[in-house]
């Protein structure tokens, strides 16, 4: 069986939303990584079958984000492209469409990856405003207009009121109503999780990104950003050297005040950026020459209820090693997301839990997780978690730690939005 | 035939295609027969509709013949060619039957004023149509109607401004003030023309060509009102004025005419469009910038002797070595021509510094609307930076624009070898280094070529191809292609120190500075430069390009030329202060925002304390003829072989004023014995052996000839 070959990636820094990339949109930090893989790699732009992007926060002005990176990064006006949203594993999910089309030798040459900019989702106008401005619009003459607009601006004057913010919508579960941060409130009342176990996780987050500071500049390129063009932004801004057990204690809930856990402290970062690959069957990989990063051997999705999103991973993670014939303790490096550093420690909870293993049928494709494995260079809440390239900057991290340690074997993972986990096993 | 009439049914086509020619002109011969079938026209009584057409790809009619306009040596000759156009022009406009002109492409000069006579014009959305009146470049008014109809169908402000500017406009603009009637798609042509037919007799459009055009609001009330007509003529004198800085006469002319004939009828008002014409056309500025005309066409077609069959490369994606101000230039200048760059240099920020002034350029253009917000984005998203050579092994062509050291020039040249590709071109922006030292590191020599830009880049106009013995034809041809593809005109320079611009600018640069340690007057030395017509002044052009660089390239060419170059005095101690120019905020001048005033410290770096008088035009011949000596000495170097190529260097390098005709035309102007004398005047008063006249001037002048007729 031929392989699927991840010939190449890179990423942006990733940045804290309103910081370095503030003027970026998701498909300008799309098409610099996409550019820079093509640069990096050689490929001729023509020999690319297809473009597919993940992307989560939609922007209305790059409606199909996919193809406005594809010809924002120089391909043909005659490759086709696409966006998948799959919610935090729409990055996974590109790599996963580019991995199935070469399988079904639709091609064999693609360009995918994940772009979002948190910090430029849309703030939309409550509904009873868009109904009136319509209908304003609609107004025919002139004293129409006027007795309207005596309606109008009285009505919607506090502009807080009159808004929505598209981050916290999209943030928020519409099917069971529930806020990404009340599923991982759910979590920690369920397994009984407390602030000091989630602020220590943090903490060791913050120590691992901040001693991997360096060694990540391997995956990014430098972004010169606008709108002033003066510095190149080269590495991730989140990890906090001077980050105390004491000053995250400090912390107020974000999400339930009274009996709350969960901190803006122990929760991933909302930060910017993309990450991109040139994705080939391995014989086309050949053909090019170049020594690929590595290969993606197999995927799997799982789904839970959407109120304990955060479980996506324990179930993702069985299934992958199922479909892969392997064994957790084979793998050599494990990712899973840290959305919530509650959410990651009850996943890491249930899978070595026998119990839980039973109950699902996942017998032999669990158990415990060494720490000296698991996410060694930080996680999302000290590097960030820009939703629709976050699957896809784990797979490259992945791939550049399996390089650099000379591994086999890899695993990531990560929980979705809506109820989802995603898992794939990478290898070299 | 040249023009013919095809009769379909009631209408009749009027349709010109000019023998022997990609386009069709206005000439003396196409006149005439365009009278006869218009005679012919009148006679008949089975036409109801007069259509003209041309029959030739993307153009309507280009313009009037300038070879029979550079001919006219007496006004009064210029009064008649043009009402002979006028009288033809109007027997089209007093035809009883409508008519209609089908503007499928160019339709400039004549071929606009041709249009503007009919009763209708219909334009296709073809992206090649553009009308206009660029007459003003050459130094003349429309002749054919053009200042009488053009004012009074599209309204006096965008009237002035399209005969003013002499920049044509595109048909979307063109309807959007009423100087075409429709606008069509190319695709089913024949059809669209026949439906406007039938609406023009349904009697739909007013029948007055000067009525149509609908006014909204304010501009209704005001429109034609005494008091905007009067501040109209007076904003237009005060920028023409400020543009041209009364150089040119012909504007001035242009709008005193318009605002004599804005009141008057027909004939009074083409009898003194035509008067004018005679007078500007036999103007010397008029004939110089026809020269000019004719050289930058030469220029922009350039041609290598023997290549006629060598097709030039497609450059898609090039790779740009070095970000500064020059080269972060490049790359903007690139991208906006659809080209992908790889932009590197040895560090991100100095990267970073590159695609600031790229962003920088953008910025501008969008800001004075000469582009698109998207089109500038899509043109930054072109260039991405690195700091080893990734993307550049299918990079098309490379252009180098580190800092002028030989040896890092040589061994970015080394490195190159080992990435490119085999058939990639590797083009040096050096101003003064020699390229053939370059290529010799080269993996491929004969794909080595000099290309050198002017600062800035965006705005300059001019590149020197410059070729080494080693480089290939084919290299050559495509630069050239290349240049023209960035909208720049090329001319070819052999490999010498300088090549010809800095060559020659900068010896004038060094003479002001003698100048100065005699006399102490930079200001005065600046204004007899301006005065004469040139956009800077030696001492304003040194703060510009920075007065450590100028001394770099006057050591450089020293080294290879000779003692002549040898940077002055006062330059050397006035840089060691680091008194730069602009970019150190202090040079010659002092720069304040937008303010200058001359530089105090500079007094005393003069290393006197009595000065000598200043003698205007004395300085004047110096710094012109030092320059006129220099590229006569090219000339005999075989750095260009012909005059032209001097000029438009000048012209387009330096802004050498182009009403003078470029510096050796204007020599030839003043007479080669008299230039000589001067020089051999200047040798032996001064004891300065810079004036000493060389070889190739001294025998122009014993053979009693000029520049252009040896």
């Amino acid at each position: 069986m031929e392989r699927i070959a991840i010939v190449d990636g890179v990423r942006t820094p990733l940045c804290k939303m309103g910081t370095d990339f503030n003027d970026l949109g998701a498909a300008d930090l799309g098409r610099i990584v996409a550019r820079e893989v093509i640069e990096r790699t050689g490929i001729d732009v023509k020999e690319i079958d297809e473009v597919i992007f993940g992307n989560v926060g939609q922007p209305s002005n790059a409606s199909n984000i996919g193809r406005v990176i594809s010809i924002m990064s120089g391909l043909p006006d005659t490759t086709p492209a696409y966006t998948v949203h799959r919610n935090c594993a729409s990055g996974i999910d590109a790599v996963v469409q580019a991995a199935m089309k070469i399988k079904l030798e639709e091609g064999d040459c693609y360009l995918a990856g994940g772009a979002e900019s948190m910090t430029n989702i849309e703030v939309e106008l409550i509904k009873p405003m868009q109904d009136e401005l319509m209908a304003l619009t609609k107004a025919k003459t002139m004293k129409d207009r006027l007795r309207m607009m005596m309606k109008f601006y009285p009505k919607f004057i506090n502009i807080n009121k009159s808004l929505q913010y598209g981050l916290w919508m999209g943030l928020t579960d519409p099917t069971c109503g529930l806020g990404m941060g009340h599923t991982a409130e759910v979590l920690a009342k369920e397994y009984g999780i407390t602030r000091e176990e989630q602020d220590q996780f943090a903490m060791v987050s913050h120590q691992k990104a901040v001693a991997a500071r360096e060694i990540l500049k391997e995956e990014i390129v430098p972004v010169i950003a606008p709108p002033k063009y003066k510095k190149a932004v080269d590495v991730d801004n989140g990890p906090r050297e001077s980050q105390t057990l004491e000053s995250l204690a400090k912390l107020k809930p974000a999400f339930d005040k009274y009996n709350g856990t969960v901190t803006a402290g122990n929760a991933s970062q909302i930060s910017d950026g993309a990450c991109a690959f040139l994705i080939t069957s391995e014989k086309r990989a050949k053909k090019l020459g170049k020594e690929p990063l590595g290969y993606m051997k197999t995927y799997a999705f799982a789904a839970v209820e959407p109120h304990r999103m955060g479980m996506g991973p324990a179930h993702a993670i069985p299934l992958v090693l199922k479909k892969a014939k392997m064994r957790l303790k084979e793998m050599q490096a494990i990712e899973i997301n840290e959305a919530f550093a509650v959410q990651a420690l009850a996943c890491l909870r249930e899978l070595a839990s026998q119990d839980f293993a039973k109950k699902f049928g996942y017998e032999g494709y669990t158990g415990e997780i060494d720490p000296k494995k698991f996410n060694v260079n930080g996680g999302a809440v000290a590097l960030g978690h820009p939703v629709g390239t976050t699957g896809a900057r784990l797979i490259l991290t992945m791939l550049k730690h399996m390089k650099r340690h000379d591994l086999n074997i890899g695993l990531i993972s990560l929980c979705v939005g809506g109820g989802q986990g995603a898992a794939v096993i990478l290898e070299r | 035939m040249s023009i013919s009439l095809k009769v379909e049914n009631d209408v009749g086509y009027i349709e010109f295609d000019q023998q022997d020619s990609k386009v069709n002109l206005l000439a003396s011969d196409m006149l005439r027969r365009l009278d006869e079938i218009l005679d012919g026209i009148q006679t008949r009584k089975d036409l109801n509709t007069i259509v003209i057409v041309s029959k030739k790809k993307g153009v309507f009619i280009a313009g009037a013949d300038i070879k029979e306009i550079e001919q006219i040596a007496v006004a009064g000759d210029g009064k008649a060619k043009a009402q002979e156009g006028q009288n033809v022009l109007n027997k089209l406009e007093d035809l009883k039957i409508p008519t209609l002109a089908v503007i499928d492409g160019v339709a400039l000069g004549g071929g606009c004023e041709l249009a503007l006579a009919c009763g209708y014009r219909l334009a296709t959305f073809n992206p090649k149509v553009k009308i206009g009146c660029p007459e003003v470049n050459l130094g003349f008014n429309p002749g054919f109607g053009g200042t009488y109809r053009l004012p009074r169908m599209v309204g006096l402000t965008e009237g002035m401004k399209m005969i003013l500017s002499g920049k044509p406009i595109d048909g979307t603009k063109a309807k959007k003030i009423g100087l075409v009637d429709v606008l069509v798609p190319e695709a089913g042509l024949a059809d669209s023309i026949n439906r406007f037919i039938a609406t023009i007799h349904k009697g739909k459009i007013p029948a007055d060509k000067y009525k149509r055009r609908r006014k909204k609001g304010l501009a209704a009330l005001f429109a034609d009102s005494i008091l905007v007509r009067y501040l109209t003529f007076r904003a237009s004198r005060k920028s023409v004025l400020k543009l041209t800085k009364g150089f040119y006469p012909a504007p001035l002319r242009i709008i005193d005419l318009i605002a004599k004939t804005y009141h008057l009828g027909r004939e009074k008002g083409l009898e003194l469009e035509a008067k004018t014409f005679g007078e500007l056309a036999v103007t010397g500025i008029s004939k110089n910038l026809v020269q000019v005309y004719y050289l930058s066409e030469h220029y922009k077609k350039l041609t290598v002797k023997d290549a006629e069959n060598i097709r030039p490369a497609v450059i898609e994606k090039c790779g740009v070595c070095g970000a500064g101000t020059m080269g972060g230039g490049i790359a903007q200048l690139l991208s906006a021509r659809g080209i992908w760059v790889r932009l590197k240099d040895i560090n991100y920020g100095a990267v970073a510094l590159g695609i600031n002034a790229a962003a920088k350029i953008y910025k501008e253009n969008v800001k004075k609307r000469k582009m698109k917000p998207a089109e500038a984005q899509k043109g930054m998203a072109r260039i991405s930076g690195t700091l080893d050579y990734s993307g550049f092994g299918n990079a098309d062509l490379v252009i180098e624009a580190v800092v002028e050291k030989m040896e890092i020039k040589k061994a970015v040249f080394r490195e190159l070898g080992s990435v490119v590709k085999d058939n990639a071109i590797i083009a040096t922006n050096t101003s003064a280094l020699s390229v053939t030292e370059m290529a010799e590191e080269a993996k491929d020599p004969s794909k080595v070529v000099g290309f050198h830009f002017f600062n800035p880049v965006n705005r300059m106009p001019l590149v020197e191809v410059v070729a080494t013995s080693m480089t290939s034809k084919e290299t050559i041809v495509t630069a050239l292609d290349f240049a023209r593809r960035l909208g720049k005109t090329p001319i070819l320079v052999k490999d010498t120190c300088g090549f010809v611009v800095n060559r020659v600018l900068l010896g004038y640069i060094n003479e002001g500075g003698r100048i100065l340690e005699e006399c102490g007057q930079m200001a005065a030395i600046d204004k007899v430069m301006t005065d004469f017509g040139m956009p800077m002044g030696p001492f304003m052009l040194s703060d510009e390009v920075g007065l450590d660089v100028g001394i770099k390239v006057l050591y450089t060419l020293e080294e290879s030329l000779g003692e002549r170059f040898k940077p002055v005095e006062s330059f050397r101690r006035v840089s060691e202060k680091k008194i730069l120019g602009k970019k150190t905020k202090k040079g010659f001048y002092v720069y304040k925002g937008k303010d200058k005033e001359p530089n105090e410290e500079i007094g005393p770096l003069l290393g006197k304390d009595r000065f000598a008088r200043f003698d205007r035009e004395e300085s004047l011949k110096r710094m012109v003829y030092l320059m006129i000596n220099e590229a006569a000495r090219c000339l005999e170097d075989g750095v260009v072989d012909d005059p032209g190529a001097i000029d438009v260097g000048m012209i387009f390098g330096t802004g050498f004023p182009p009403f003078r005709g470029g510096l050796l035309r204007y020599a030839d102007s003043v007479g080669i014995d008299n230039i000589v004398g001067d020089l051999e005047r200047f040798t032996n008063k001064l004891n300065m052996k810079q004036f000493m006249p060389c070889a190739y001037l001294l025998s122009l002048r014993d053979q009693k000839q000029g520049f252009y007729s040896a």
